[in-house]
């Protein structure tokens, strides 16, 4: 081995765009796709199908669907598994992804916003898959049986935009909240969750009491029953925001230890 | 020879801990430096760093002239291979593999393959699944396949046997005679990596002890033996090492001699030998030579 005839000049590295650095961190996420991208909709097909198994034993049982209650396969809420599931998409996102990002020589802010885009693809991905779900459950007559597993407590009777609205922001609010409590861990480790918990703890206590002692509840109850789903539904944009930015926030100074 | 990273009063305090002491060293650009110490003395903290894993308490880092802190730039030209390197849960070996080629511009797919199967490296197995060698081993085909500008390898070998390490120094001669570049080598293992290396750094409790071309260094300090009396008179107002008598035969390691030092001990009647690279790093860094042989 001679280190002199060997010796080739290497090409200077070539530095990706910003565009190109987001695209490759939220691609990072899905570097294995089974557990965010197949895993979800085969929990829930396997949800759906012991659902509607129960559903049709029911019918059976009581002797056909006019036998029961118009309702009686409305208000069922397996769905909402998947949004508890992407809350801790969010939170893996930050405690495990990060650190092996930063071993990749990923900025934190790379980081963030290419997962923020892995975040709102996947939101989007999921409400899109769940409204379509929804439109065929529409066209079967709920499967058959006036089932409502998609689209729950009378949400069938909005349109389908609203279904979709209502997926897309409750996902995107899941993995924001698990990403920015996820990053309180990343920066103050255990200490970091106890005055984020007992902080936490004390606003909600603190807020029952306020509106209990000023008589509110009443107002508050008004409020969520007077406002539309997709009021509401937009509502948390400003909120989802606000909790993005906090992470961001804390990321920024977050080492890997 | 250009400068790759100078560091000037760096340091890092957690809490009431130093981990790094005002260090200021430069590494050479195109050498291969050992970072040596024992451990705890600040190593991975140091390479941390200079990689901007970490932020510093106080001081400057520049990396080709550039802060790295948040600096995509100088990141994506350097790799930082960490024996505590944490991996997503679902992540296999092929995964790391597959997405480290989207963060480090001159990755050689085929030369992380070849690898892969010079190591044994069971790429269809989670990570968390791995032994500590198997990571290793997977760290080190990701430094190399990476053939980043600059890069670091801490403790590569932690966990692999005598054959696996004997690759490990074959394949770093053979990658960097063919492309020269920068890479910073921390190890316990300091004579068996010895020859590999040009520079050494040595810390100790955050403080770096050593700062030193590998042949100065080596040249430079002996053992010397004889009658207790020439031995004192030849070592007063030296850099004495080491110092042990029996009965009226006494021996001292000096540091700092040329050769003119050392023709003059002989002609003292004095036995001159050299001493290896770890015994002298093992003197310096205050430990028990036995107990850091062993």
């Amino acid at each position: 081995m001679n280190p002199v005839a060997h010796t080739e000049q290497v090409a200077p590295i070539h530095v990706p765009s910003p565009a190109q650095r987001l695209f490759n961190v939220s691609r990072l996420h899905v570097a294995n796709p089974y557990p965010t991208l197949v895993v979800p909709w085969a929990i829930t097909a396997v949800i759906f199908g012991l659902n509607i198994a129960i559903a049709q034993m029911v019918v059976s049982a009581a002797g056909g669907t006019s036998n029961l209650d118009a309702d009686a396969f409305q208000y069922n809420g397996g769905i909402t598994w998947i949004v508890v599931f992407m809350l801790v998409v969010g939170v893996q996102a930050m405690s495990l992804t990060f650190p092996f990002a930063l071993g990749f020589g990923v900025t934190r802010k790379d980081f963030y916003w290419g997962s923020t885009l892995y975040f709102v693809g996947l939101s989007v991905l999921y409400a899109t898959g769940l409204t379509l779900l929804s439109w065929l459950e529409r066209a079967t007559d709920g499967w058959g049986i006036d089932m409502a597993f998609f689209q729950p407590w009378g949400l069938m009777e909005n349109p389908l935009s609203t279904v979709w609205l209502l997926y897309a922001t409750s996902l995107l609010g899941a993995f924001f909240v698990g990403a920015a409590t996820s990053a309180v861990w990343v920066r103050w480790r255990a200490i970091g969750m106890y005055v984020f918990f007992s902080a936490l703890a004390i606003i909600v206590v603190g807020a029952g009491w306020l509106i209990t002692s000023t008589n509110s509840w009443a107002k508050v109850g008004e409020f969520f029953t007077s406002t539309s789903i997709e009021a509401l539904a937009l509502w948390s944009l400003p909120f989802t925001g606000i909790v993005a930015l906090v992470g961001y926030t804390l990321i920024r100074r977050a080492t890997s230890r | 020879m250009s400068t790759a990273i100078e560091v000037a009063g760096l340091t890092k305090h957690y809490g009431q801990v130093t981990a790094v002491d005002d260090v200021s060293f430069a590494i050479p650009e195109g050498k291969i430096t050992g970072l040596l110490g024992r451990n705890g003395a600040g190593k991975t903290t140091l390479m941390s760093l200079l990689t901007a894993q970490e932020f510093a308490t106080q001081g400057t880092i520049r990396v080709w002239g550039e802060d790295p802190v948040e600096n995509a730039a100088v990141l994506s030209r350097m790799c930082f291979i960490k024996e505590s390197q944490v991996y997503p849960d679902s992540f296999k070996g092929s995964h790391v593999l597959r997405s480290a080629q989207w963060f480090f511009p001159r990755w050689d797919v085929e030369l992380a393959q070849e690898l892969v199967d010079l190591f044994g490296v069971p790429t269809n197995r989670p990570v968390k699944k791995m032994s500590r060698g198997q990571r290793s081993m997977l760290g080190v085909v990701i430094g190399f396949a990476s053939r980043a500008d600059v890069t670091f390898f801490d403790e590569p070998y932690a966990g692999l046997d005598a054959v696996a390490r004997k690759r490990f120094y074959d394949v770093l001669l053979e990658q960097y005679s063919e492309s020269p570049r920068t890479v910073v080598l921390s190890t316990h293992l300091i004579d068996e990596a010895s020859h590999l290396l040009e520079q050494v750094l040595v810390v100790h409790e955050g403080s770096l002890v050593i700062d030193a071309n590998v042949d100065d260094l080596r040249g430079s300090a002996a053992t010397l033996v004889g009658r207790a009396s020439d031995v004192d008179l030849f070592a007063t107002g030296r850099d004495v090492l080491d110092r042990s008598h029996i009965g009226g035969i006494a021996s001292v390691t000096i540091a700092g001699l040329n050769d003119a030092d050392k023709a003059l001990a002989a002609s003292a009647g004095l036995e001159v030998s050299t001493v290896s690279l770890q015994e002298l790093i093992v003197r310096r860094t205050g430990a028990n030579p036995a107990e850091e042989a062993a």
